[in-house]
C-alpha cells in the first residue's frame, strides 16, 4: 500500500514537472517568429501548393489539411525551443532537476501537442465553413487529432535530441522526414492507389494512421479499422518517447 | 553520513580520460572549494555529482543516495547554480523562480512564500514582474542563485558564483554563502577566484589532469609550501626601479610588479629585507613600506597544478 502511494506520488510529481515545462514553453515559444512560420504558415502553404486546382473532394481535402497541419505544427516547437535552451544553458536546468528524462521528454512534447491542438482547429473550421464537409463521426476526429498531435509532438522532441544549438540543423533533418511523409501517407494520393510495391513504406508512417483516422470522421471509407489506426499511433508514440529518452541520455554523456 | 562522497570516479570520453579515480568526501555543513585550471575535470565532476552525466567507473553518493541508481532522490536534496546565469530571459524574475520551484516539487504556498523571501534577500523585489532580459549581469546572477535556493536545499552546488560581478552583487552573494554555512547547508564551490575559496572554504580540493592533487584546509595547504615566501616593498626613489634591478638583491628568485609595489619571491625573507633597505639607500631614496607575505592559496594552486604564469621563481610540479 505504501509502495503504491509512493509510486502514485512519484507519478504526480513527474506529471506536475512535465506540465511546468509545457507551461514554460507556451509562455516563451508560442509567439516566436520561427515557430509561427514553421508551425502555422508552412503547413498552410504546403497544402495550398499541393491541393489548389486539384479536383479533390472536400471530404478528402479537409482531413488531409488537418493531418498536414498537425504534422507540421506539433513537431515545430521542440526543434526550435530545445536548441535555443541548449545555447542559453537553460536546458541544463531540466536535465539536472529531480525528474526523470521521461518527464522532460513528456513536458517538451506537451507544449507541441497543445500548440497543435489549437492550430488544427483552423483547417477544421475552414472546412466546415467554406466547404460542405459534413462530419459523419465525431469520435475518430477528436481521437485522431489528439493522438496524431501527441505523436508528432513526441517526434519533434525526438529529433531535437540531436545535440546542436542551432534550430536550423534540426529543422533540416526534420523536413527530410516530414516532407516525404506527406507523399507516402495517403494525404494526397489515397492509399488504395499507391502501388503495391511501395505500399509497405506507407505502413511505416505515423501520418498514414493519423490521416486515416481523421478521414474516418468524414467518410465511412477508410483503409484501416480505426482501432488499428489508434493502436499504431500509440505504438509510434511509445517508440518516439523511448527513443527520445535514450538519445537525450546518450547525448548528455 | 557525508553530504557528498565521490568514490573512485572515472570518466572517459572516447580516447580522453577526463577523470581518473577521483575520491573525496564533503562533510555536512561544510563549504568545500573545488579548484583547478580549465580542462582539469571540474565541470565533468560536477556533471557527475548532479546526475547529468554518468561515471565510466565508480560512483558518488549525495546524503547516502547513489547518484546513478537514486538520481532523483539525490537531486531533491540539492540546489544547483550553474556557471552561466541560465535564466529564462523571456520570463519575469517571479516566473523563473516559480518554474524552478515546480521542477523541484515545492508546493504552491511554500514556493510563493520562499520566492518572495528570496527576491527580498537578493534585492530583486522591485523587479519581480519584469522580464529578465533587461537585467544586469549581477541581477541575473543573483536571480540564478535565488533559483538554486528555491527548494531550500541541503547541498548547494555553486559554479563560479561571483565571476565578473559588480561589487554589490559580489557582497550579497558572499553574505548569502556565509549565511548558508551558518544554517548547516553544505556548499560545493567551484571558482577561479582562489582568494574567494581561501576566505569562504573550510577545505579545498585541487584537481589537475582529472586527478585530485590535494585536499585540505587552505591554511594547511599553504603550510606545505612554506618555501614560497615573499617580501612586498614600495619605494620612494629619484628614478623608479625596474624589476630587473631588484632581481639583483641576494636571495630574490623572482620579482613581480604589483601596482606601485614589488613582490620579491624568496626563501629567505629576512635577508631580502636587508637587501631592500640597502638597495633604497644605494639609490638615494627610501623604502615607503615593506611586508613579508607567506605563501597564498594561489601559490599552492600554481605549484600543484604545474601552472607557470610567473615564468620563473616558483618551481612547478608536474
Amino acid at each position: 500500500m505504501t509502495d503504491l502511494a509512493g509510486c502514485c506520488g512519484e507519478l504526480v510529481s513527474e506529471l506536475t514537472a512535465a506540465w511546468a515545462i509545457a507551461k514554460k514553453d507556451m509562455l516563451i515559444y508560442y509567439i516566436k517568429p520561427n515557430i509561427i512560420v514553421s508551425g502555422m504558415l508552412f503547413p498552410l502553404f504546403m497544402f495550398l501548393a499541393f491541393a489548389v486546382g486539384r479536383p479533390a473532394e472536400s471530404s478528402v481535402m479537409i482531413p488531409g489539411l488537418i493531418a498536414i497541419t498537425i504534422l507540421f505544427s506539433a513537431s515545430s516547437i521542440e526543434p526550435v525551443s530545445i536548441p535555443i535552451e541548449r545555447r542559453m544553458k537553460t536546458f541544463d536546468r531540466l536535465l539536472s532537476a529531480p525528474i526523470s528524462l521521461h518527464a522532460v521528454v513528456l513536458g517538451e512534447s506537451l507544449s507541441g501537442f497543445i500548440y497543435s491542438l489549437g492550430i488544427a482547429v483552423v483547417p477544421l473550421v475552414v472546412g466546415l465553413i467554406l466547404f460542405p464537409t459534413p462530419i459523419t463521426n465525431i469520435a475518430p476526429l477528436i481521437v485522431g487529432i489528439i493522438l496524431t498531435s501527441f505523436c508528432f509532438a513526441t517526434m519533434g522532441t525526438l529529433f531535437a535530441a540531436y545535440p546542436t544549438e542551432s534550430p536550423g540543423d534540426i529543422m533540416s533533418m526534420l523536413n527530410l522526414v516530414r516532407l516525404p511523409l506527406i507523399f507516402i501517407s495517403g494525404v494526397f494520393i489515397p492509399l488504395s492507389q499507391i502501388p503495391d510495391a511501395v505500399r509497405f513504406v506507407t505502413y511505416l508512417s505515423p501520418l498514414t494512421y493519423g490521416n486515416d483516422l481523421i478521414h474516418a470522421a468524414f467518410s465511412a471509407e477508410t483503409h484501416f479499422h480505426p482501432v488499428v489506426d489508434i493502436a499504431m499511433i500509440c505504438v509510434f508514440i511509445l517508440i518516439f518517447q523511448f527513443a527520445a529518452n535514450r538519445l537525450y541520455k546518450k547525448f548528455n554523456e | 553520513m557525508y553530504a557528498i562522497e565521490a568514490l573512485s570516479l572515472s570518466k572517459r570520453f572516447g580516447d580522453i580520460q577526463a577523470l581518473t579515480h577521483v575520491d573525496f568526501s564533503v562533510n555536512v555543513g561544510e563549504t568545500f572549494g573545488f579548484l583547478g585550471p580549465n580542462g582539469a575535470g571540474k565541470t565533468t565532476t560536477i556533471r557527475i555529482l548532479t546526475g547529468i552525466s554518468a561515471p565510466t567507473e565508480g560512483t558518488a553518493r549525495i546524503f547516502g543516495n547513489d547518484i546513478v541508481q537514486e538520481t532523483i532522490a539525490a537531486r531533491r536534496q540539492m540546489g544547483i547554480v550553474h556557471e552561466t546565469s541560465n535564466i529564462y530571459t523571456d520570463l519575469t524574475a517571479w516566473q523563473n523562480l516559480m518554474f524552478t520551484a515546480e521542477m523541484y516539487h515545492v508546493g504552491r504556498t511554500e514556493r510563493e512564500k520562499r520566492g518572495s523571501e528570496l527576491l527580498d534577500l537578493f534585492g530583486l523585489t522591485e523587479r519581480k514582474d519584469d522580464k529578465t532580459n533587461g537585467f544586469s549581469k549581477g541581477m541575473k546572477r543573483r536571480l540564478t542563485l535565488a533559483m538554486g535556493l528555491i527548494n531550500d536545499p541541503r547541498l548547494l552546488f555553486l559554479d563560479e558564483p561571483t565571476s565578473g560581478l559588480d561589487v554589490q552583487s559580489n557582497l550579497i552573494i558572499r553574505d548569502v554563502i556565509r549565511d548558508l554555512n551558518e544554517k548547516d547547508v553544505t556548499v560545493f564551490l567551484t571558482t577561479h577566484n582562489i582568494e574567494e575559496a581561501n576566505l569562504a572554504c573550510d577545505r579545498v580540493a585541487i584537481i589537475n589532469h582529472g586527478r585530485i592533487a590535494a585536499i585540505d584546509s587552505p591554511e594547511r595547504l599553504k603550510k606545505t609550501i612554506q618555501s614560497v615566501q615573499s617580501v612586498e616593498a614600495a619605494f620612494d626613489l629619484p628614478a623608479p626601479p625596474e624589476p630587473e634591478d631588484l632581481e639583483q638583491i641576494p636571495g630574490v628568485t623572482e620579482v613581480i610588479k604589483q601596482g606601485d609595489k614589488f613582490r620579491l619571491i624568496t626563501e629567505d625573507p629576512s635577508a631580502v629585507i636587508e637587501g631592500v633597505m640597502a638597495f633604497a639607500a644605494q639609490r638615494k631614496g627610501r623604502v615607503i613600506s615593506v611586508n613579508t607575505l607567506g605563501p597564498s592559496l594561489e601559490d599552492v594552486f600554481i605549484r600543484l597544478t604545474g601552472l607557470d604564469i610567473r615564468t620563473k621563481g616558483v618551481k612547478t610540479v608536474d
